[in-house]
């Protein structure tokens, strides 16, 4: 076991090294770069601008410069906003990103096996009916036209909650508009998912068994099937947690957040080198985590996987 | 011909003509039980139609051009009367509205002294010049301002001043109604704050939304079946590192590469959508590589492939001929789950700002254009939202049905 989890620590060393070489090389080896706005710089401005920010070395060396700095966390200051460098912005924002990600992930999960179960254990009447068509629903409506419409009519039209920005403004109520956004295609594919994985256990010889024992129906549904059905979903907690990551980005931007969403569309559009890069490796750093803790709790769940 | 055509038809153990029954054929006989999936490749059909056909109904007058801007049919609602009467029935709820402030405003002036909107009245104000664009920034109203010349008779108020210039406007319109051809535009989705039809734009956002969404899983399709069969066929230390490629390539956080490739490529090239759906193409491939390399590893040992091997068959021939076409119904299957994905994706980068740029919208455009504009003009957000939604309802329905029908093994195949 402790020799699984150091060899899969250290292989997530590699992957994270191609995500920054990768990235690096394919923004820098682009024409343009943070410096080139409409108006012509002064050529002894751009050449202290470049020298400032260590520009005009040789790329090679800029390469392992960065590399150096991310090895003592040290992110660099942002090419377009002068009094912040990524690492505060990434420390104010992360949290938000954090929170609003994680709540997302709890309520589909949780939601979303409800609605399984029910609709499992209802199969082909209405309640089955009325899970399945808003799980389609759910698959098919993009992040950001649900976004909007939910504010346009929650936070508009009947004002039950605020239309966007964050707990510091509104209190707790600001976050339950964009977790419910962010969380309803992943709840919808859960519930899909847990429905189908049910269904299958349900028609198996030990649920069979525990029927013929004379077992009250609640036991067997809470402490027989959910504990077999429930495997895949905790396999699609990875995706589903990387999902919401980078559905956060649209998410933000709609609802006003102040997580690193945001931030990272404007890097892009600015091409501001070190924000972008900060934000991709956070961004890396924290999806390569994801997967590995959900590997490491199906281990938990199922004996049948052995760690070799 | 025809006589040892017959010779070689099947027959049963009564002697019956059997015909066979290709893949295809049988597949279409269960896609046809399957309703929601009958229904859905219809309505993908009439999207496809419709949007092939724009240029030539545009032409035919039947819609309207998408990018004609006419600004005194800015923000109408969905409607099926002429532009005209709406803009009539908009200047005269607006002069009515107006009406009413001045008058409550006049009994709080007589009451106080004070008028919210021209200040406190200390008698004649001296040198006030009316500009044209000194309004209610708060209304919306038509942004025609085409001939209405000075006012000599403006007075303080502003509010009053813009109900004389909303009179004006609307004697104006009243009297054009007849001989002015934008007044008898039907626009049946309404408009957008720049008065193009939104009709037309939803349709042409489509045209290049489909686009996107079709040469993108085509490009997606050819080189994940290439690169799986290559993988999958030949096999050993190959495959071995074709494979780790690809493990890596799923390791990378998919959207943030695609931010980074147009982050990348820059403002300028960004409008053009080859770049966006090459760059969306660039990371799709991966789960169609597999996917074949899977199915060709299963097939490559069976007994037709190895005569055609006997036979002398080169190995493209062999991928090409035996191995693929056997895979073509998995292929199918997840191409049409791809577009759905690749369309949303397409639509997500626009609505970030990072795809298609103007003149050219995509539905994500139109979407984040109706999402600015929906305080006052909520059609703007929900004709496109509807649009799209409807569409990748129908792909994901049909995708399910194509599932179903192409699996040899699915539980429904009677």
């Amino acid at each position: 076991m402790a020799r699984y989890f150091i060899r899969r620590v250290l292989s997530l060393i590699p992957t994270l090294l191609i995500i920054i070489t990768l990235s690096f090389f394919m923004i820098r080896l682009a024409p343009g770069g943070p410096f080139s706005r409409e108006k012509d710089v002064p050529e002894i401005i751009l050449q202290n601008l470049l020298k400032r920010y260590h520009m005009d070395e040789s790329l090679g060396r800029q390469y392992l410069r960065y590399l150096g700095d991310i090895l003592r966390w040290d992110l660099g200051p942002s090419f377009r906003y002068r009094d912040i460098t990524v690492n505060e912005m990434i420390d104010q924002g992360l949290p938000v990103s954090m929170a609003l990600g994680v709540t997302a992930l709890v309520m589909s999960v949780f939601s979303g096996v409800a609605v399984g179960i029910i609709s499992a254990l209802r199969q082909n009447k209405w309640p089955d009916y009325v899970a399945v068509s808003i799980a389609v629903v759910g698959i098919s409506v993009p992040l950001f036209v649900m976004g909007p419409v939910l504010q346009l009519f929650v936070g508009m039209r009947w004002k039950i909650l605020p239309m966007g920005q964050w707990v510091s403004v509104h209190g707790w109520k600001a976050i339950i508009l964009p977790a419910l956004t962010l969380s309803f295609p992943y709840f919808a594919y859960i519930a899909r998912l847990s429905r189908a994985s049910i269904l299958e256990v349900l028609r198996s010889d030990y649920i069979r068994t525990a029927r013929a024992k004379g077992l009250k129906e609640s036991v067997v549904v809470w402490k027989h099937v959910l504990k077999g059905a429930l495997l895949p979903v905790v396999t699609y907690l990875g995706p589903a947690f990387s999902g919401i990551v980078v559905g956060s980005v649209v998410v933000e931007s709609v609802f006003l957040v102040p997580g690193i969403g945001r931030p990272f569309v404007q890097s892009a559009i600015n091409r501001d080198y070190t924000l972008i890069m900060g934000e991709v490796v956070v961004y890396s750093i924290v999806l390569i985590m994801a997967n590995l803790i959900v590997d490491i709790i199906y281990g938990f769940l199922d004996p049948r996987i052995s760690y070799k | 011909m025809s006589d040892n055509k017959k010779e070689t038809q099947a027959v049963n153990e009564f002697n019956q003509v059997m015909k066979p029954v290709s893949l295809w054929a049988d597949a279409w006989k269960r896609l046809r039980k399957n309703r929601m999936a009958l229904v859905s490749l219809y309505i993908v059909s009439f999207y496809i139609i419709i949007t092939l056909a724009a240029p030539l109904l545009s032409s035919m007058g039947v819609i309207h051009d998408y990018k004609e801007q006419i600004l005194s049919n800015a923000s109408l609602a969905p409607s099926f009367k002429p532009a005209g009467a709406l803009v009539v029935a908009k200047l005269e709820k607006r002069i009515v509205d107006l009406e009413e402030t001045i008058k409550s405003h006049q009994a709080l002036e007589a009451e106080t002294g004070y008028n919210p909107s021209s200040g406190f009245n200390f008698g004649p104000t001296a040198e006030v010049v009316p500009t044209e664009g000194e309004v209610d920034p708060n209304q919306s109203f038509s942004l025609n301002f085409g001939g209405t010349g000075t006012d000599t008779t403006a007075s303080a108020d502003p509010l009053a001043r813009e109900l004389e210039f909303q009179k004006t406007e609307l004697e104006r319109v009243k009297a054009e109604m007849e001989t002015n051809p934008s007044a008898k535009k039907v626009y049946i989705l309404g408009t957008d704050d720049l008065g193009r039809d939104m009709f037309s734009r939803i349709i042409y956002g489509g045209r290049i939304s489909l686009a996107i969404g079709i040469v993108g899983t085509l490009t997606a399709a050819l080189v994940g079946i290439i690169f799986g069969a290559v993988s999958g066929y030949i096999g050993g230390w190959l495959d071995n590192l074709m494979m780790r490629f690809v493990d890596i390539m799923y390791g990378l956080p998919y959207m943030l590469m695609v931010i980074i490739i147009m982050a990348m490529i820059g403002e300028k090239a960004r409008g053009s959508f080859v770049i966006l759906f090459i760059a969306i193409a660039l990371v799709s491939w991966l789960t169609i590589a597999r996917v074949v390399r899977g199915q060709i590893i299963s097939l490559k040992n069976s007994e037709f492939v190895e005569a055609a091997r006997s036979m002398g068959a080169s190995v493209p021939r062999i991928i090409f001929r035996h191995l693929l076409p056997n895979t073509l119904g998995v292929i199918v299957v997840f191409s049409t789950l791809l577009m759905p994905s690749f369309i949303m994706n397409e639509s997500f980068l626009s609505f970030l700002g990072l795809g298609v740029s103007a003149p050219d919208a995509s539905w994500g455009t139109l979407v984040s254009e109706g999402v600015k504009a929906m305080e006052y003009s909520t059609w703007q957000l929900l004709g496109p939202a509807i649009a799209m939604t409807i569409f990748l309802f129908s792909m994901n329905f049909l995708g399910d049905g194509l599932r179903d029908a192409l699996d040899p093994q699915s539980k429904n195949r009677t």
